[in-house]
């Protein structure tokens, strides 16, 4: 449904909504971050924030069960499923919805992970577009996506001045509209042409471009041994930013953590993992098949461009900027992804 | 001034008479203000070094690989490496030396003076340019920042925007080196702690309230720790297989291995990171302020190792960095250290 909600509406809406738990950008400590807010600390002018809201639906630790001996000394197991608790985050870009939707395919398909669904089919996302790129590192129109992509999205706001223009594009969505009909309008026809307009507009102002991406999968094919990971990789540190900050990056590990050895208690628990790791593929042999991190940044650039692309036809890269923007050593995806190609 | 003409012609020479494997320095990053790290193996490359206010990465830190990259090599070559070092990072050659970690023949240093400056804050200068992106960076004579944007260019004051481990610096150019490049001034700083007095006259409760809401924020992404170029340990207690596993290792062994930390970014275990790492860099941090810049989440992890520098200052007399055959902190002591504060 397309709908056109005015400015000084707005915060009626957003007080209809917030009868269940909003997460949207605030400021804390000088950076934007997706929190939990009350209706109103909502604002629709953010730069990205530092964390997609993938820290959201896919947390840094998610409980799976608890475990225990009990007092004849048999063994006690409880599934911990994350609560029941309906919320909305407002205001994810719509690479970071993109993002998600990858996320979905993971964790859907042949096997559903029960953790990652309960949180997912609670949460409802309200994606605002971007009518200027919210960081100098974007390169949305890239990698398959658009400033106003709605892939993944429940809604999406577009910011026509005095106006939101408003298109809902699932159930999820709808519901959110209709509960505060009488606050919306049906478009007219130059508001609609002026949405078209503004859209495409939208897409000349990325600020960073990576030309002939398609071109990029076959040529990885050939490239597992060549000697650009190491000449690109040399002033990586191997830490954990680029992929923890990635929306896209899916990867965890799972762990007993114990709290108590007699009686026996503790906790499973999946907590995320990433490639960029030393002990990421460090087998109980010692052996170590990804050794250093020539062949660690080629799992990360092979994974989201290649393997990612054969099984779900989908680069798992959204184009966000996060990885290039702190980086701490200036480690550029887009420049990598240009010597790949170029490679001859 | 520090002639980048002149830095380029030696870096030449050093590649060209074969005198070094390779030299590590800085370049153009691809991100605003910041340089990069740059590895030059052929001469003809070494016009696309630079030296600039964003040229704050510790390049020392990649001794690390090059030690792991020659362990690996059955016949390895044994010429130095070049590096191209601030006065900070000098220090950080002589902690490594120290250490015994590297030989003095390992590396071929090109100090540069930071003279009157030193390297940015790029949060500062962010906040200063209102998004817009800089082109060009470099001090004036005069100690300003110049910012070329495509709006023509800005002058601001280097206080505004200098790092703060540059204004609490203590030697502002390199103490161990094989060339020298810029005028050694003499500059001296009556504030070299400044900054830590900010949470030292909190009280207990507002440092606690302080720390908790800063480590709330951390990923464990380990970029503190991965850039520091003292973090060179095999083992670290925050990997999951904390000890160097080998073929011949057992399998009781490994499974008797002490699980220091767990993997959840739970207040206890983050808690329980930061100061591992702060004391394991007790007497051994040159404050490079790297952790600190590295951090996504902006977490002021500086703090914990300048608090310790200050600590080992005032309590031994101990300072980092100055003298590779000085004794370890941690493992020595004087007659005459005070004793009073043991409990
Ligand atoms: S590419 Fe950059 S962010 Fe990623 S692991 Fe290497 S240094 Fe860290
Ligand atoms: S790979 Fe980098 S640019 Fe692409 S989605 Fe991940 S963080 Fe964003
Ligand atoms: S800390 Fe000192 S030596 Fe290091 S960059 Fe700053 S002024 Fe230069
Ligand atoms: S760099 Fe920051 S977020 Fe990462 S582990 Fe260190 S303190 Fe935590």
């Amino acid at each position: 449904m397309e709908k056109i909600l005015t400015k000084k509406s707005f915060p009626n809406w957003i007080a209809k909504l917030a009868t269940v738990q909003i997460y949207a950008p605030v400021v804390k400590d000088d950076l934007w971050s997706y929190e939990v807010v009350d209706a109103a600390g909502i604002t629709t002018e953010y730069t990205n924030a530092i964390q997609s809201p993938k820290k959201i639906i896919f947390p840094q630790r998610e409980l799976f069960l608890e475990f225990s001996h009990n007092d004849n000394g048999s063994p006690e197991i409880r599934e911990l499923l994350p609560e029941d608790k309906e919320s909305i985050i407002f205001g994810i870009r719509p690479c970071d919805a993109k993002g998600v939707s990858h996320m979905d395919k993971v964790f859907g398909g042949d096997f559903e992970d029960s953790y990652y669904w309960k949180r997912r089919n609670q949460v409802t996302l309200v994606g605002v577009g971007c009518n200027t790129p919210p960081s100098p590192n974007c390169f949305c129109t890239s990698v398959d996506g658009s400033p106003f992509s709605h892939e993944g999205l429940d809604v999406l706001l577009t910011d026509m001045g005095d106006n939101y223009y408003v298109q809902t594009f699932t159930k999820k969505g709808d519901k959110l509209v209709n509960m505060s009909k009488g606050l919306f309008a049906a478009p007219k026809p130059k508001e609609k042409a002026d949405l078209e307009s503004l859209h495409k507009d939208a897409e000349t102002k990325l600020p960073r471009h990576l030309k002939d991406t398609k071109k990029i999968p076959p040529k990885l094919k050939g490239l597992f041994d060549s000697e650009i990971w190491d000449d690109e990789s040399m002033s990586c540190i191997r830490c954990g930013i680029c992929t923890y900050l990635c929306p896209t990056c899916h990867c965890f590990d799972i762990s007993d953590e114990i709290t108590s050895h007699s009686p026996l208690e503790g906790k499973r628990v999946r907590t995320w993992d990433n490639c960029q790791f030393p002990d990421f593929t460090m087998h109980s042999s010692g052996h170590n098949p990804r050794p250093d991190k020539a062949s660690r940044l080629r799992q990360r650039i092979m994974h989201k461009f290649q393997y990612f692309v054969e099984i779900y036809n989908n680069y798992q890269c959204v184009g966000c900027g996060r990885c290039i923007s702190k980086c701490p050593v200036g480690i550029d995806i887009i420049q990598v992804l240009e010597k790949v190609r170029d490679h001859v | 001034m520090v002639n980048l003409d002149d830095l380029k012609k030696e870096a030449l020479n050093l590649l060209k008479d074969e005198k070094v494997k390779y030299i590590i320095g800085y370049t153009e990053g691809s991100n605003g203000t910041s340089a990069a790290p740059a590895f030059i193996k052929n001469p003809e490359d070494t016009d696309k070094l630079v030296w600039n206010p964003g040229c704050f990465h510790n390049l020392t830190r990649f001794l690390r690989d090059e030690k792991k990259r020659k362990a690996r090599e059955k016949h390895p070559d044994e010429r130095p490496v070049g590096i191209v070092v601030k006065g900070c990072d000098s220090r950080a050659i002589n902690v490594l030396l120290q250490e015994k970690y590297i030989k003095r023949d390992d590396v071929f240093i090109l100090g540069v003076s930071c003279e009157s400056t030193g390297v940015i804050d790029e949060k500062k200068v962010a906040k200063k340019l209102k998004g817009k992106k800089a082109q060009k960076i470099e001090w004036d004579t005069n100690r300003n920042l110049v910012v070329t944007t495509e709006d023509g260019t800005t002058k601001i004051p280097a206080d505004e925007v200098l790092a703060e481990r540059c204004v609490e610096c203590p030697v502002h150019s390199p103490v161990v080196y094989d060339i020298f490049f810029g005028d050694k001034i003499k500059r001296t700083t009556d504030a070299q702690f400044k900054s830590v007095e900010k949470i030292e006259n909190l009280s207990q409760k507002e440092k606690w309230d302080f720390w908790k809401k800063q480590f709330d924020k951390c990923i464990r992404c380990y970029a503190c720790r991965s850039v520091c170029p003292m973090c060179y340990c095999d083992e670290c207690v925050v990997d999951t297989i904390s000890f160097a596993v080998t073929a011949d290792t057992t399998a009781e062994e490994k499974a008797q291995r002490i699980k220091w930390i767990e993997k959840s970014p739970t207040p206890s275990e983050t808690f329980i990171y930061h100061i591992i790492r702060a004391i394991h860099l007790a007497g051994r941090c040159i404050d490079c302020g790297e952790c600190e810049r590295v951090c996504p989440l902006d977490i002021p992890i500086r703090f914990l190792n300048k608090k310790l520098e200050k600590e080992a200052k005032s309590l031994f007399d101990y300072e980092v960095g100055f003298d590779p055959d000085q004794l370890s902190l941690v493992s020595s002591f004087k007659d005459e250290d005070p004793e009073d504060f043991i409990r």
